[in-house]
C-alpha cells in the first residue's frame, strides 16, 4: 500500500487566464476580473483514472484543497489529515506540507504551478518525492508531470518508477508583471520517473540511474580539464558532480568558478564573474540545462550573462547533461537577452552525456529553423 | 536504360587482388602483445590455418580462389550492380549513380565472401570447429552458413545488445546448426572478467573479439575466424570490387567517386582496394573513395594513427591502425555493425596516405538517407549500408550545385530486414544522435590515460 499525499492549490492558474501571469497574491485581483478556479478540475483528470487502484491510501487536505476533489473523483480511499485555515494558499500548502511530512508518505502530489512547488519544496526538501499536476500560470520547474494523464500513470506506477532530479524554478511575479523574466533556481527535488531504457557509454541502463551518469560525465571532465584554464560551473545537481569529482564543494544553486582543481569563487553574480574573467585568456563554462523546459542559459543561472558568455566565447560553453534529462528534453532552448549571440549557439550543440560520449541536441532556434539542417558532417 | 548490369558466372573473377602489393612499401607489421616484436607466423598458428596466416602476410598481386570456394561463392555471385535511375531522378542530380547488391547473398550481406574461403581453408587443415565473434550478427550467421557447408561446428559470440535486439539473426544460425552465444559470457576468462566487473554491460565487439580468441586458443580443435579488420578479410572482399569494375566496364563507365561504410573496414576495402590499386599505379589517378563511418565512432575522421590492440582484453596482436582506444566502448547505435574502435590496418594506411578518405555522420541522418533509398530503389537496406547510402547522396547533391556529371559508385553490404526496430525508432523519434567529443579529448590529449 503507498501512500500518496494530496494538495491542490484551489487558486492556482488563476491568474494566468486574465493576464496576471501569476496569481501569488493577486487571488482577489484575479476573481475581480472574472477568473474561476480551475485546479480541481485539472486534479479531478488526474484522480479519476486511478480511482480503482486498490493499493494507494490517500492523505490529503479539508475542502478544495483535496478533500472534495478526490470524493469529485470517486477515490473511496483517503483520510483528511490537515484542515485548511484558508488564510492564503501558501500558507496553508506549507503546513498541509509539514503535516504529510510527519504523517509519513511516498509521494506527495500536487496540483498547482511554480509557487505551490516552491512551497511544498521548502517544507520537505528531498526527504519526500514530488509530483506535480500541470495547473498553474508558471510551469519552468521540472517536478511536472507533462500532463494530468502522465502524472495518473506515474502514480498507479509508482511502484516500478525511479527517481530523478527535478530543479524547483519560480519567477520573480513582481518583476515579472514589470517586464522582466528573472527565474531563480530554488532547489532540487526528486520526481518519480517511467523507468526507461537510457543509455551511457559504457552500459544501457534499465533505469535512470542519475548517481551513475554523473559520475560518468564527472570522470570525462576531469579528464578534459586544461590546467590553468578558469572553468565557470552553473548550478545543478550535474556540474555539482563533477565539483565533487575534482574535491571541491560547489553550491548547488549557485554558480562557482573553479581553476586548476582548485575553487576560485562561490555563488558569484554577473559582476563577479565579469571581474574574474577580465584578462583572462581561457575561460570555459560548463553548464547544465536546468528546469523542464530544457534552458542551458537564461532560466536559473542568469549570473552567466551575455557579456560572461561572450567574453568566454560560445565555442567554449560546455554543456552537460544525463541521459535521462536529454531523453526527457527533446530540444535545448538558450535566452541570454542578446539574441545575436542566442543565434550565435546555432541550431545544435554537442552535449557531453557520459565518459567520452556525447550527443548532438537541437537547439530550438525560432529564427533559423527554415535554413535547413547543417550539423554533423566531419570530413578528414 | 539499363538498370541491372550483369556478369556471367564465368566472368566471376577468379584471383583475389592484394593491394598490398601496390603499396609503396610494406605494412608494419602487427607486433606481440607481450614481447611487441613483429609477429611471424608461427605466432599466430595457434587460432588461423597456415593458408590463411600466409595470406595475411603476402605481398603476391594476384592469389587464387580455389575452385571448391569459387563453386560456392556462384550460388550468389557476380552480384548485381545496379544504375539508381530513381534516386537521381530524385535528387535531380547529374551525376550517375551505381550501387553493388551485397545482399544477394544467403545470409544477405557481403560477409559471405570471406566466410567461405575461411571456412574452407580451415577445413582443409583439418580444423573441426571455429570461434568467432559477431556484433549485429551478419558475420555471424554468415560464417554459420559457411562452416555448415564443410561440416564444421561453429561457436559465435554475440555482442549481448544485439542479441536481444536482433533475435533472429541468432535464428538463422540455429538454421544452420551454429552455437550462439550473448558476450560477455561466462564461458571465457574474459568474458567472465567483464561480467564480474558491470553484470548489466551490453557487451561490445572488442570483448567477444577477446572471448572467441580465448575459446580458439584454449582448444586444439579450435580455430578463430574475424569477419573483418584483417588483411585476409579483406582480400576476399575485393572479389566485390573487381567485380564492379568489370560491370562499369561494360557501361563504358569509371568511378569518380567509391564509397563505402566503415566499421572494420573490410566491406570498404572489397569496393574499393581494386580502385585505390588503379589509383596508385596510376592509372586512375583522380580516384575518391571515401569511407563513411558513424559519428559515435569516428574512427578514420577522429581517432589516432598508432598501434592499438584489436580488442578489449588486449590479447590481439598489436595492430597499427587508425584507433580511438581499445578500450573505447562505442555507443550502442542501430549500426552495430559499424561499432569498432579500430580499423583495418590497410584501410588506416591508405587513409593516412591519401589514397582514401573518410567522412562521418549521425546515425538519424543516415536513416533518413536510408528511407531515400528504400522510397526510390525500393531495397531496405541494413542502417551500415544507409551510411554509405548517405555519403553517395551527398557526392550526388554536390555535383547537383556544381553540375558535375560525376560517376558515383557505392558498396551496397546488406539488408534491413532484421533491423526493422530500428526503423520504427527512427519513426518513433527515439534515435539519439550519438558523438564522440574529440574536440575537447584533442585539447586534452597526453592527460588522458595511454592507449598502451
Amino acid at each position: 500500500m503507498k501512500r500518496i499525499g494530496l494538495i491542490v492549490n484551489p487558486v492556482a492558474g488563476m491568474g494566468g487566464s486574465v493576464g496576471l501571469k501569476g496569481t501569488d497574491g493577486k487571488v482577489e485581483e484575479a476573481r475581480a476580473r472574472g477568473a474561476v478556479p480551475r485546479a480541481g478540475d485539472r486534479a479531478r483528470m488526474a484522480l479519476v483514472p486511478i480511482k480503482k487502484a486498490r493499493d494507494l491510501c490517500f492523505l490529503t487536505c479539508s475542502g478544495d484543497m483535496g478533500e472534495s476533489v478526490l470524493a469529485g473523483s470517486g477515490i473511496p480511499h483517503y483520510q483528511v489529515v490537515y484542515t485548511a485555515q484558508g488564510k492564503s494558499s501558501a500558507t496553508d500548502t506549507k503546513e498541509a506540507a509539514r503535516v504529510l511530512l510527519r504523517e509519513g508518505v511516498d509521494l506527495i502530489l500536487f496540483c498547482g504551478g511554480d509557487g505551490t512547488a516552491r512551497d511544498i519544496f521548502s517544507v520537505v526538501g528531498r526527504d519526500v518525492p514530488l509530483l506535480g499536476i500541470p495547473a498553474g500560470v508558471k510551469m519552468y520547474s521540472g517536478v511536472f508531470a507533462i500532463s494530468p494523464a502522465a502524472a495518473a500513470e506515474l502514480v498507479t506506477g509508482l511502484e516500478k518508477a525511479v527517481l530523478r532530479d527535478s530543479e524547483i524554478m519560480d519567477v520573480d511575479e513582481e518583476a515579472y508583471r514589470a517586464g522582466t523574466l528573472e527565474t531563480r533556481l530554488y532547489g532540487i527535488a526528486r520526481t518519480p520517473a517511467i523507468r526507461g531504457m537510457v543509455q551511457l557509454s559504457k552500459q544501457v541502463y534499465e533505469q535512470p540511474d542519475e548517481e551513475r551518469a554523473k559520475l560518468e560525465i564527472a570522470q570525462f571532465m576531469q579528464e578534459v580539464m586544461l590546467p590553468g584554464t578558469l572553468y565557470i560551473l552553473g548550478a545543478g545537481t550535474t556540474t555539482e558532480a563533477i565539483a565533487r569529482y575534482l574535491g571541491i564543494r560547489k553550491t548547488l544553486l549557485g554558480v562557482d568558478v573553479v581553476r586548476n582543481s582548485k575553487l576560485v569563487a562561490r555563488d558569484v553574480d554577473e559582476k563577479a564573474l565579469l571581474r574574474l574573467t577580465e584578462g583572462e585568456k581561457d575561460t570555459r563554462v560548463i553548464i547544465s540545462p536546468i528546469g523542464a523546459q530544457g534552458f542551458i542559459l537564461g532560466r536559473g543561472n542568469q549570473q552567466i550573462s551575455a557579456a560572461v558568455v561572450r567574453r568566454a566565447g560560445v565555442a567554449h560553453v560546455i554543456v552537460v547533461a544525463t541521459p535521462h534529462k536529454l531523453q526527457e528534453t527533446p530540444e535545448l532552448l538558450v535566452d541570454t537577452g542578446d539574441p545575436s549571440l542566442d543565434r550565435e549557439f546555432g541550431e545544435s550543440i554537442q552535449v557531453i552525456c557520459g565518459y567520452r560520449l556525447a550527443q548532438r541536441k537541437k537547439i530550438h532556434q525560432p529564427a533559423l529553423s527554415e535554413s535547413g539542417s547543417k550539423k554533423g558532417k566531419a570530413e578528414k | 536504360m539499363q538498370t541491372k548490369i550483369l556478369l556471367d558466372e564465368e566472368q566471376m573473377p577468379k584471383k583475389w587482388y592484394n593491394v598490398q602489393a601496390d603499396l609503396p612499401s610494406p605494412l608494419d607489421p602487427p607486433l606481440h602483445p607481450a614481447t611487441h616484436k613483429p609477429v611471424g607466423p608461427d605466432d599466430l598458428k595457434a587460432i588461423f590455418p597456415m593458408e590463411l596466416i600466409r595470406q595475411e602476410m603476402s605481398r603476391d598481386l594476384y592469389i587464387d580462389i580455389p575452385g571448391e570456394v569459387q563453386d560456392v561463392l556462384r550460388l550468389w555471385r557476380p552480384s548485381p550492380l545496379y544504375r539508381a535511375f530513381r534516386l537521381e531522378k530524385f535528387l535531380k542530380t547529374p551525376a550517375k549513380i551505381y550501387y553493388k547488391w551485397e545482399g544477394v547473398s544467403p545470409a544477405g550481406s557481403h560477409k559471405t565472401n570471406t566466410s567461405v574461403p575461411q571456412a574452407y581453408y580451415n577445413m582443409k587443415a583439418g580444423i573441426e570447429r571455429i570461434a568467432t565473434e559477431t556484433g549485429a550478427g551478419q558475420w555471424g550467421s554468415a560464417l554459420a552458413f559457411a562452416t555448415m557447408l564443410y561440416d564444421l561446428e561453429c561457436t559465435v559470440y554475440m555482442v549481448r545488445s544485439s542479441y536481444t535486439q536482433k533475435p533472429y539473426r541468432k535464428s538463422m544460425m540455429q538454421v544452420w546448426g551454429a552455437e550462439c552465444i550473448p558476450s560477455p559470457s561466462t564461458k571465457t576468462k574474459s568474458g567472465a572478467a567483464v561480467l564480474e566487473k558491470d553484470p548489466e554491460t551490453p557487451g561490445a565487439l572488442g570483448i567477444a573479439i577477446s572471448e572467441a580468441v580465448e575459446d580458439a586458443a584454449t582448444h586444439a580443435n579450435t580455430n578463430y575466424a574475424l569477419g573483418s579488420v584483417l588483411n585476409h578479410v579483406c582480400l576476399h572482399q575485393t572479389i566485390i570490387g573487381q567485380e564492379c569494375r568489370e560491370q562499369l566496364a561494360m557501361v563504358d563507365d569509371y568511378p569518380d567517386i567509391v564509397i563505402g561504410c566503415v566499421g572494420g573496414g573490410s566491406n570498404f576495402a572489397g569496393i574499393g582496394f581494386p580502385f585505390a590499386g588503379d589509383k596508385m599505379t596510376g592509372k586512375h589517378k583522380d580516384t575518391d573513395i571515401i569511407g563513411v563511418e558513424p559519428a559515435s565512432c569516428p574512427t578514420l575522421t577522429k581517432g589516432a594513427y598508432m598501434y592499438d590492440f584489436g580488442d578489449v582484453a588486449g590479447l590481439t596482436p598489436l595492430l597499427k591502425m587508425f584507433t580511438l582506444g581499445h578500450d573505447f566502448v562505442p555507443p550502442s547505435i542501430h549500426a552495430g555493425g559499424l561499432r569498432y574502435h579500430g580499423d583495418s590496418p590497410i584501410v588506416s594506411r591508405l587513409v593516412h596516405d591519401g589514397v582514401m578518405r573518410a567522412v562521418s555522420y549521425h546515425q538519424s541522418e543516415a536513416f533518413e538517407a536510408g528511407q531515400t533509398f528504400s522510397r526510390t530503389e525500393g531495397i531496405i537496406v541494413a542502417p551500415e549500408a544507409s551510411h554509405a547510402v548517405k555519403g553517395a547522396i551527398d557526392e550526388a547533391l554536390k555535383c547537383k550545385k556544381t553540375g558535375e556529371e560525376k560517376t558515383i559508385l557505392f558498396n551496397c553490404t546488406g539488408h534491413g530486414n532484421f533491423d526493422m526496430s530500428a526503423y520504427d525508432a527512427y519513426y518513433a523519434g527515439k534515435l539519439v544522435d550519438y558523438e564522440y567529443p574529440d574536440e575537447l579529448i584533442r585539447e586534452a590529449i597526453g592527460r588522458i590515460p595511454k592507449i598502451q
